[in-house]
């Protein structure tokens, strides 16, 4: 069973002997990518510019290696040790920043004050180092793709200096060891995804997409830090161990006023619903793709956009608890991902299909993890089969982003699907590289994407039958299949429309197309090869995803599940009939396409239009708050602005007098000293003769 | 002998208060750095006179130093003088007024009216041995300072 | 001591009347007035201080006071500036022998040299580079005439009041007129060390400056080098043109 982390634990055992203690590789995963934006911030632009990618890329092999030795080495060394006494024995202070088996690094004391005690620390337990797993070695392959794709950009280091510090947030929010620090660094990677959406900010729409990202995500970061003032009001401490970690304090919790709890879990997940991009705040994902391509690969499809999910998936302990919040949960998730998927059926913009798709992906996974509101038996299935989908997804999007990247490199920028086509001959390895992500996008049976719906749709049936909601979640498992039909039209619409049919290039391309350049295909065709067997390979043939994410602290333990062969059939032949029918209205019936828009009518206008939210948004949001900053505009222009005037006229009116004297002339000057030296030199004589 | 330091204060005393009236009222730039010299000298006699009421030389050796920091203060002046001589062709402190209020308005000349009846007075000097031919300077610039011999310039 | 502060008083308004007079105006004054006026106040300030008792002493100071005084009145009236520094010069040799008076017979010396010798002379030299063909006003309109004269003249009163009311004159274990100094106590340096033989007061001066002061006299030094830098670096030169 656990045969990879036994072969790569015996070779890495008597290499990291020596200084690379536990401490040491947990701190250098963050501290890499910090250290390379810091380098970067400081020479790039004078000193390495065209070389920044190196310092990016050689700071990303570091934290992936640190993150495999930690996952492969140092995690199962602290899993197998009875007591976790020992690890925990560095810390100092009372509070236990563990809570079963973990890797923690001590880093400093942030806050001290009464009982107030925010330590800011490393923790790093199965799933973290799984997150840590999969967010290093996908920075380090769109960092190496990158380095091709931005070449000649002048802003070429300040791109890797984003990057740099995007991976570090992001690695530190898995790393954090409490709610604080998963806020701070949360607001960091949205920080980070504001500076690379606007990364060519001389664009408007590039402009108004990082600005719209950054407003979207403050509505749901508010219901998240409401979440963490209720768990500190309600539990005292904010961090995991203190919250997570005593299941009997949560119970009582749960039993006393379980609304509360409901509470909690609904205003977390209202955090999770901005950063993932669920319905409805789901608007800044598709606008986020004006950012580089790399970066909507990296942030908008693999990383940035997962962290919902895993936090979630970390609450688990408090989720359980919440069968109403779970409810909710998986009912948004199916939302998001029908609605998601309708809008990408008729987009025409490759990356925008993606962005939907994502949006559509991260909705299923929401679902699986709302699943775990079957109870306690059936959460960690429910929750592995979310954090497998987010992993496999991580690969298999990524390769597609990149390979919409280097098709839209090779396109001199154009993205349309309507002004290109027939690519397969021009761009074979993109070509081949994207029909793996499709496929596995699709669920085309053993492909990762496969894999990871199974599960999640097996998931969503457990949920149905123990839960005691079964009638929602048999109306979310109809949702999760017909959306996995729907996935399947859709990629493969995309893929016939780009490199099927008469060879069309836009005039931007130039005669003829160039293929990716080495540094950019060998990370579609890794990402290819992962996108093709990853699933296969950690899940039903080790088990070892399964196993090891239960090593997770928190997650209830479960017998395994077996394989449904029932599910899978039924998965199988849906991929297969989406694509089927994409293959037979885009390959078939090429010539009859034009007609299509006209038979749907208004249904594809409405899909077209992105079901109109964001009209929806500008006149329920946007426009009333306009209103209002206008209002405010007023009263402070009318009132507020005037008053401070006023304080501002009043000293100048009193110093309009004494203002004369201030004539310039030197003279008057000498005058207004000697006087003063008479008066204080008759003052002083007052006070000695008494 | 009584003790009589009282008297050599006053005088200083008196020197400092003459020197700040010129300091105060002259308005020619030279004028105003030697009031200033003189105002060191009524300081300067005071310390001379402490130093002998205390019986030490501190106020001797202050005095030697008050004396170097005023040749100091003699020739920069002086160099910095000549500086504002040649921007503005005038020694009057009171054509220099750019340190004022932006927004006020330049200071109206306090006595505008030159008299030019009453010609700058010269001291001169008695002539020894055979007066200068005057055609052998023609060609140089007039700043003669007896060029006015037709007033006689008597004071 | 005894003297009533009306007594003390009374010489200033007169001595500032003089000088009110003889500031330069628009309106010719015969100078006479002042004169008298400046006499009557000298007579009355002389009235009220203590004389030593020496009758030499006495006169020499009543000389040289008297001549730093009127000197000094004329020099900041005086519508010549080239008078103004004639009397200034005066005025130094007035002070120079007041320095004399109070056995301080360098700096006497030294003042002369630097003021009679050097200041002065470029003040000339600077008046003459710099002086108007023209008459010029501002040498015969003084700004705020009045108004400094009384408020020095104040000032004046104010300290001639103190040093009454603190009267040094009560000290009565000098000796007047000599300059007899301690010996200094706590000095590291040998140089500074108290002589028993008798010496001079130039002796001792030497002595304290190259002894207790040594570093400031070495800082005057500097300042005094960096002062000629200075003068040198802003004084215009020939080839900028003028001048």
């Amino acid at each position: 069973m656990n045969l990879i982390p036994n072969l790569v634990a015996n070779a890495a055992t008597p290499a990291a002997e020596g200084f690379l203690t536990p401490e040491v590789v947990l701190t250098l995963i963050p501290a890499a990518p910090l250290l390379a934006a810091a380098v970067i911030a400081v020479l790039g632009k004078p000193l390495l510019k065209e070389r920044s990618h190196l310092v990016t890329v050689a700071a990303f092999l570091v934290s992936f290696a640190m993150s495999l030795v930690l996952m492969f080495q140092d995690l199962p060394a602290v899993a197998t040790q009875t007591a976790p006494d020992v690890v925990t024995s560095a810390i100092d202070h009372d509070h236990q920043l563990t809570y079963g088996p973990a890797v923690v690094a001590p880093i400093f004391q942030w806050v001290d004050i009464g009982n107030v005690n925010v330590r800011v620390d490393l923790r790093a337990d199965a799933i973290s180092a799984m997150m840590l797993v999969m967010v290093t070695g996908v920075s380090l392959l769109v960092a190496l793709f990158a380095s091709g794709y931005m070449h000649g950009d002048p802003g070429y280091p300040r791109f890797f200096g984003a990057v740099s510090l995007f991976v570090f947030s992001m690695t530190m929010l898995v790393l954090a060891p409490s709610f604080l620090m998963l806020f701070v660094f949360w607001e960091a990677v949205g920080l980070c995804s504001y500076l690379l959406i606007g990364f060519w900010f001389k664009k408007p729409s590039a402009a108004a997409a990082a600005k719209k990202a950054f407003v979207v995500n403050r509505i749901g970061d508010f219901g998240f830090i409401l979440g963490i003032f209720l768990i500190w009001k309600n539990i005292g401490s904010l961090t995991f161990a203190d919250v997570l970690g005593r299941p009997d304090k949560l119970e009582a919790l749960a039993t006393q006023s379980p609304e509360l709890v409901t509470a909690i879990c609904l205003l977390l997940f209202l955090g999770a619903m901005g950063k993932s991009a669920q319905f409805p705040l789901h608007v800044w994902l598709p606008d986020a793709m004006e950012g580089p391509t790399p970066v909507s690969a990296l942030i908008h499809a693999a990383t940035m956009v997962t962290a919902g999910v895993y936090m979630v998936a970390r609450c688990t302990p408090l989720f359980v608890l919440a069968p109403q919040a779970q409810v909710v949960v998986s009912s948004i998730g199916a939302i998001t991902a029908l609605v998601a998927a309708l809008t990408a059926l008729t987009q025409y913009d490759l990356k925008r299909v993606m962005a939907y798709s994502t949006v559509s992906q991260l909705g299923y996974m929401f679902m699986a993890l709302g699943a775990a509101g079957a109870g306690k038996d059936h959460a960690t299935f429910a929750v592995t089969a979310a954090m497998f989908h987010l992993f496999t997804h991580a690969y298999f999007k990524a390769l597609l982003f990149l390979a919409s990247g280097s098709v839209m490199h090779a396109m001199g920028d154009v993205i349309d699907m309507r002004r290109f086509s027939g690519l397969k001959h021009a761009l074979p390895i993109t070509h081949w590289t994207f029909l793996c992500g499709a496929g596995a996008l699709a669920g085309l049976p053993l492909l990762a994407g496969f894999w990871s719906k199974d599960d999640i749709l097996a998931a969503l049936q457990t949920a149905a039958e123990h839960s005691p909601y079964p009638q929602v979640y048999k109306l979310i498992f109809v949702v999760a299949a017909v959306t996995a039909l729907l996935t399947a039209f859709y990629t493969f619409r995309a893929y016939f429309l780009t490199f099927h049919g008469p060879e069309k290039f836009p005039e931007e391309a130039g005669h003829h197309p160039h293929e990716a350049t080495p540094v950019m295909a060998w990370p579609l065709r890794i990402l290819a090869v992962c996108a093709l067997g990853i699933g296969l390979l950690v899940g039903p043939l080790t088990h070892w995803f399964p196993d090891n994410l239960a090593q997770t602290p928190g997650l209830p333990h479960h017998e395994a599940h077996g394989m449904h062969f029932g599910l899978m059939a039924i998965s199988a032949i849906i991929a297969l009939v989406g694509v089927g029918v994409a293959f037979a209205v885009y390959v078939k019936g090429r010539s009859s396409i034009d007609g299509l828009p006209g038979k749907f009518g208004p249904l594809h206008k409405l899909s077209l239009n992105k079901f109109y939210f964001d009209e929806i948004f500008t006149g329920a949001i946007v426009l009333p708050l306009r209103g209002l900053a206008k209002l405010s505009f007023a009263f402070d222009q009318l009132l507020i602005d005037p008053i401070v005037d006023l304080f501002g006229a009043i000293p100048r009116w009193f110093s309009s007098i004494p203002r004369v004297l201030h004539n310039g002339l030197v003279s008057s000057y000498a005058i207004v000293m000697f006087t003063g030296l008479l008066v204080i030199v008759l003052f002083a004589l007052q006070v000695l003769a008494g | 002998m009584s003790p009589d330091y009282e008297r050599f204060l006053v005088v200083g005393a008196a020197l400092f208060a003459l020197g700040a009236i010129g300091f105060l009222s002259r308005r020619n730039l030279i004028l105003m750095v030697l009031s200033a010299e003189m105002m060191l000298h009524g300081v300067g006699l005071s310390l001379v006179t402490f130093s002998r009421l205390h019986q030490s030389l501190e106020g001797q050796a202050f005095t030697v130093f008050v004396l170097t920091v005023a040749a100091c203060e003699a020739g920069l002046a002086l160099s910095l003088i000549l500086l504002l001589y040649q921007s503005k062709k005038s020694l009057d402190i009171n054509v220099w007024t750019e340190a004022r209020e932006a927004d006020l308005p330049p200071p109206v000349e306090v006595s505008g009216v030159p008299s030019k009846d009453e010609p700058q007075v010269f001291p001169k000097l008695t002539p020894a041995g055979l007066p200068p031919d005057p055609s052998r300077f023609s060609s140089q610039p007039t700043r003669d300072i007896n060029a006015s011999p037709k007033k006689g310039g008597q004071s | 001591m005894g003297t009533p502060l009306l007594e003390i008083l009374l010489p200033l308004p007169v001595g500032a009347a003089a000088v009110i007079w003889l500031l330069p105006s628009a309106r010719r004054k015969p100078k006479i007035v002042a004169g008298i006026l400046g006499v009557i106040s000298l007579f009355l300030l002389g009235r009220v201080t203590h004389s030593s008792g020496s009758i030499e002493r006495d006169v020499m100071f009543d000389v040289f006071a008297a001549v730093a005084l009127v000197s000094g009145a004329m020099m900041v009236t005086d519508k010549s500036p080239a008078y103004s520094a004639l009397w200034f010069a005066l005025v130094t040799l007035a002070v120079c022998g007041l320095f004399f008076l109070q056995s301080a017979p360098f700096l006497a010396a030294a003042s002369v040299i630097v003021y009679a010798g050097a200041i002065i002379v470029t003040f000339l030299f600077v008046l003459m580079l710099a002086s108007q063909s023209g008459g010029s006003n501002y040498d015969q309109f003084p700004s705020h005439g009045v108004y400094a004269t009384v408020a020095a003249f104040t000032l004046l009163g104010i300290m001639t009041c103190s040093i009454h009311r603190w009267s040094p004159d009560t000290k009565t274990d000098a000796i007047p007129g000599q300059l007899q100094t301690k010996a200094m106590v706590g000095t590291a340096n040998p140089l500074s060390r108290a002589n028993d033989t008798p010496t001079g007061s130039l002796h001792e001066l030497g002595r304290s400056l190259f002894g207790d002061y040594l570093y400031a006299v070495e800082l005057a030094g500097t300042l005094l080098l960096v002062a000629t830098i200075g003068a040198i670096g802003i004084a215009p030169r020939r080839s900028q043109g003028t001048l």
